[in-house]
Parts: structure tokens; sequence; C-alpha cells
């Protein structure tokens, strides 16, 4: 299912950039609605409609790519192994919670383990170690509970209720690790990059040439190794690439590894750009992470990336028109409209899927 | 003693009842039909809301009640139209997706004059005509250990509307599942193309399956209404996946298994907490991580109850409602 990007990679992207353009000009034209006033960072009041735009799509497109990061990893495990993994959404949170548990200054605790301590370790030394332990839990978790599950030819879809109640364990667990609140990764307020009227945090603009490095990896990986081509020869067909001599359990093996490290990856860089992550703050765009892979094309790595910069930008551009509080509600719109028209996403192949 | 007369009590509680209506609508969409619908939390959520909001614009009860289902009907024709001919996994996103809408436009400040906001509407709003029709006498009552008011709120009178529900309900799925509209749902779960080849309707048979089921869903919302209150919150995403804990604890496609189901799983998580707080020492599980701690246990029980008998405590093996 993973193809190399051809004539029908970039028909879809030139329909989607004149669907966006559209969508913008349209909220041009309905524009200036109740929220002006109250969009989550405000540019200097009396700014046109038009401003206020294009400074959204810059913030959608920044919150896309991040979202592609953290998402990637579902539509790598949906390819290989045909599973919606629900308790995805805690492997993002855990990849921010954990970087914070090493590098923060506050007195922290282990559930069970009586008495604080502190580590306070400095970011990128935390950050790396959160990914690797990522990595690890991603491992574990296909050696403990999904190998053994596929070994027992468990259907697909109580395989997916299964994660569903990983997600439910896995959310209480942070809870109880972590509290209720709010964690800042870092104190710095980092400052800002304007152009013109816009500006983008320089935070934030490293989170995204993080993102982007780390996806232009996960593109190489897939079109470019002897690896990544076995992973997209079992997303086309498990039963064929092990007849043909691919080792079909170490692969599937790697890629929970590789989108569990990436998901913690995405954690990370999501919560710098949104100041901050508590226990549920992965839980929270799950859905999000799910309306990306699908609008993408369920199963397509590239798919997840275009699905993503969709949600990023309608959530962010909608806060014009409607409250901030519902933009979220904006971007799951968009899902179950594309899957009224294109049920197969915007990269996937047509074919019959029910 | 204290801790085995409070989980008796959380076995009859109108929260308990609730979740077993929501689950025999559950059932009807998963045990019959095999449609994997992960929002049954934004039907209850559009039940209450409908119910409570007609009642506090001066409606009267049945009306309100009709505005509730009425609600859940549009509600599944909208969620059934473009899924139901794709895929399983594809109708589970869309279902949470529009249910986590629902909660998002309902808390919304956009609409505090309507939904309350993140606040929610009071329950003096909209209690007042089931608890006028209560024959019990307007103050606290005790039969055995138990004591609750009479007619108001978390009373005697909403238990006794709560179960007398549950088991109108019981009686409805019993007979619809062994009547022959119930026998096309079944054999749509177990062989889709082997029904069409028959020349039945499918899709049209989905299509009544989910509604059916996210009626009685409403149902559950408004009597889970009238034992708290009407907020978005508390009818999130967690709230869909406990109906589903409670459908495969007591075994999917019985009839008495959402029953069983919501009993169960209300006294044992009450116990889990009971006896965690009361053993377990401060130093290692303070009182703040009790909560988290029992649903964590929640979440390993449905891991264990799906991979090690997926057909609940009631089910048959024979009649596995999960197929791929």
């Amino acid at each position: 299912m993973f193809t190399r990007p051809d004539r029908r990679f970039y028909r879809a992207a030139a329909l989607l950039l004149v669907a966006a353009a559209a969508f913008v000009i349209a909220t041009l034209v309905i524009g200036g609605g109740p929220a002006d006033a109250e969009t989550v960072e405000p540019v200097a009041a009396g700014t046109s409609t038009a401003t206020l735009v294009i400074q959204n799509v810059i913030n959608g497109l920044a919150f896309g790519v991040l979202l592609a990061l953290a998402a990637v990893g579902l539509s790598l495990i949906f390819g290989t192994t045909g599973l919606s993994n629900f308790a995805h959404g805690e492997q993002v949170t855990f990849g921010a919670l954990l970087t914070f548990f090493l590098s923060t200054n506050e007195q922290v605790t282990i559930p069970l383990v009586p008495g604080s301590f502190t580590i306070g370790l400095p970011l990128w030394l935390a950050a790396i170690i959160a990914v690797i332990v990522s990595g690890g839990t991603g491992w574990l978790q296909d050696k403990l509970l999904w190998n053994p599950l596929r070994k027992r030819r468990v259907a697909v879809l109580q395989q997916m209720v299964v994660s569903i109640g990983l997600s439910l364990a896995l959310l209480n667990m942070l809870q109880w690790w972590m509290g209720a609140s709010r964690h800042r990764l870092t104190n710095a307020s980092g400052g800002r990059i304007t152009f013109g009227d816009f500006y983008i945090g320089t935070q934030t603009l490293m989170s995204v040439v993080i993102a982007s490095i780390a996806l232009l990896a996960v593109a190489l990986f897939l079109l470019k190794t002897r690896l990544g081509r076995a992973t997209r020869a079992i997303s086309d067909n498990p039963a064929l690439a092990a007849a043909s001599g691919i080792r079909v359990d170490s692969i599937i093996r790697l890629v929970w590894v590789m989108s569990a490290a990436l998901a913690g990856l995405g954690g990370i860089l999501l919560a710098l750009f949104d100041n901050g992550a508590g226990f549920d703050s992965g839980a929270r765009i799950l859905l999000l992470m799910f309306a990306a892979v699908t609008l993408g094309g369920l199963g397509q790595a590239f798919g997840a990336l275009v699905g993503a910069l969709v949600v990023g930008v309608v959530s962010e551009v909608s806060t014009v028109v409607i409250a901030p509080d519902m933009r979220y509600a904006s971007a799951l719109g968009i899902l179950i409209i594309v899957l009224l028209v294109r049920p197969q996403g915007i990269l996937g192949t047509k074919e019959r899927v029910g | 003693m204290d801790i085995l007369i409070n989980a008796l009590e959380q076995m009859f509680t109108p929260a308990t009842a609730a979740f077993a209506i929501a689950a025999i609508g559950l059932n009807f969409h998963f045990g019959l039909t095999g449609l994997l619908n992960m929002g049954q939390a934004g039907f209850m959520l559009l039940g209450m809301y409908g119910y409570a909001i007609s009642i506090r614009e001066g409606l009267p009860m049945w009306l309100a009640l009709l505005v509730a289902m009425g609600a859940a009907i549009l509600f599944g024709l909208l969620l059934g139209w473009p899924t139901l001919k794709l895929r399983g996994d594809y109708l589970a996103i869309v279902t949470i997706a529009a249910s986590e809408i629902v909660r998002y436009v309902g808390r919304s400040n956009t609409l505090v004059d309507v939904t309350g906001g993140s606040l929610g509407i009071k329950g003096k709003d909209y209690k007042g005509p089931l608890e006028e029709l209560s024959p019990f006498p307007d103050e606290r009552l005790s039969v055995g250990p138990f004591t609750y008011h009479g007619s108001a709120s978390d009373s005697w009178w909403l238990r006794v509307v709560a179960w007398s529900l549950v088991a109108l309900l019981l009686l409805v799925f019993w007979r619809l599942s062994n009547s022959p509209w119930g026998r096309v749902l079944k054999g749509i779960r177990e062989d889709e193309d082997a029904v069409r080849s028959l020349g039945k309707n499918v899709y049209w048979y989905k299509m009544q399956a989910l509604i059916i089921g996210g009626v009685i869903g409403a149902l559950g919302g408004v009597i889970w209404a009238h034992g708290s209150a009407v907020v978005a919150d508390a009818m999130g995403r967690p709230t869909t996946f406990w109906v589903w804990t409670i459908l495969l604890l007591g075994g999917a496609a019985t009839v008495l298994g959402p029953v069983v189901g919501s009993v169960v799983f209300w006294a044992a998580l009450s116990l889990v907490r009971a006896v965690a707080k009361e053993f377990i020492p401060e130093s290692i599980l303070p009182s703040t991580a009790i909560e988290p701690f029992g649903l964590m246990l929640v979440g390993i029980a449905l891991i264990l109850i799906v991979v090690f008998r997926p057909q609940g405590i009631l089910g048959n093996k024979k009649e596995l409602a999960f197929h791929a």
C-alpha cells in the first residue's frame, strides 16, 4: 500500500492545494465571525481577517507537521497489521511526560515507590532518552501483547478492543504517575520570529524543523532501504511477503518500535508547541491523528502527512469563524465529510472498502 | 462489612441501570449485528440534552422523551449514511469522532444559553416532571441497610423507574432477537455477503439496528441524567469504553449480558476502590491515585476478557460476535 509518490500523488496534492485555497478564500469571505477577539494567540487588535487567516494557516501548518509525526506510527501499524491502535495517544503522552520526568527540577515520584527525588537532566538529553525508552515500550508491547495475539490468530477487531482496554489502562496509569495537572517541559519563553505581519515562535520553528527531518528520515527509510521495502511489501500482502523470505514478525516488531519512538518524539515536540503536556494530551489528539490517517487513506504512510496538514490547517483556520473551543470539532467534521465523498482517503487507491 | 454493603448498593443505583440500558443498546449494534459503534456516549449525551432542554423550555415529559429519541434517530441516520457501506473500523472511527463532536459542541461556550456550556444543565431544571409522578412519600426512607429519598433525584422512585425500564428493554431485546428480523441481523453479523445474496437490503437492516440501539442509548442517558446532572464531559470516550467493557463482560449477544455486566462492573469497581483505600497505606497509594488505579484495572480487565473470554460471563463461544 505504500507507493512511491507518482502522478496520482501530485494530482492529489494539487487537488488538496485547490481545496485548501478554496477553504481559505471561503473563510475570508464569510470571515470576521464572533471568535475574532478570542483566538488562541490573538494578533494585535485591529488586524484584518486576511492577516488573521494567514497567521492561522501558519500555526495550522506547524501543528499539522507535528501531528503528522505523531500519527505516522499509527499509519505504519495499520498498514502492516491492520490494527487501529487506540492506545497510540498514550504513547504520545508518554514521550512528553517522560521527558518532563527526566528534565524537571521539581520533585518527582514513581507509583508504588515511596519517596520523591529530582533527576534534572538537560532537556535535549532527557528528550533523547525518552524517545529511546518510548521505542522500548513499543518493543515490549509487541513482544508481550500483540505478537502473542497475532500468533493466536485473534481477529483484528478483537485486537482493536484490546487496544482500547490498553489505552484506558495506560491513560489512568499516566494520571496516577503524573497527577492531573499540566507540566511544562521548559520555562524559557523562546521568543518569536516576525516577518511582516506574521510571526512564528522560535520553539515552534525548531520543533517543526526537527519533525520535518524525522518525517524525511521515515520517508527515506521506507523508499530507499531494504527494511523499508520489506515493510511496504508486508503492507501490500503479508502472505506473499512471508513466502518470499521476508521475516514478517521481525519487521512488525521493528514497525512497533519505530512508531512508538516517533509517537514519543511527536509528543515531546507537541508539548513544546503547546506549552506543556498533561496525562490526557495524547488522548485529546488521538482522534485528530485518526482523522489525519483516515483522510490521507488508511495505511498510506505519506497519506498521514497530507491528512495531518489538512487537519492542522482546518482546525486552526476554523477558529476565525467558530469559537476556539470547537476547533477540533471542525477537523472531525471534515473527516466525516471526506468519508462521504472519498472513503478511501485523499491518497488511497480506489478499492472496495466495505 | 460496610464495604460489602456499599458494593451491594452500587449494584442497584440508577447509574448501574443507565449503563445496563446503554449496553442493551450496544447489544443491538454489536451483539446482534456486529456493528462497532464507538460513540454510544454520544447517543446518551444527545438523549440527555434533548430531554433536559425540552423540559426546561416547558414541554411535557412524554414530548421531551420523544425529542430525546428523535435526536438519537437523527444522529444514527447521519452516522450510518456514510459509513454502513464501508469496512467496520470506519464506522468505529466515525462514531467516536461524531460523539466527540457532540461533546465539544455541548461544552462550548458559544452555546452556553442552550446547553449550559461545560457546567451543564442543573437537575432542578428538568427533574421535576418525573419526580411529581412519584407514589413514594417526600422524605427519606430506609429498607434494611439502605436509605434513600422517596422521590427526589437519586431516589427509590428513580430506582423503580430505571429498573422497570431495564426489564422492559430486556423483553424487547429478547423478542426482537428471536424474531425473523433479529435472525437477519445475526445473519449479517455472521456473513454479510450471504445475507445480501438472499436479496436482503443489508444496508437498511444495519441502519435499523444502529438507530434502535442508539435510541435505547439515549434512554439510558435520560436515566443517567435523572440520577446526577447533564454534564457534557461525563459522556466522553471513557464512558463509551465502559459500556463496551460492561457488554463484553456480561456477554455480547446474550439477553441478560448487559445487566449482569453492569451490576458486576459497578460492584467490582466499588469493591476495588474501597479495598484499596482500606488496606493499601497512604504512602504507597495516595487517595488521589485511587480513582485512576481503579480505572486502570478496568482497562486491564477489558484486555483480559477480550483475550481469554471473549464470550463474557454468559456468552456462548459459538456465538462469538467478533468477526474480522
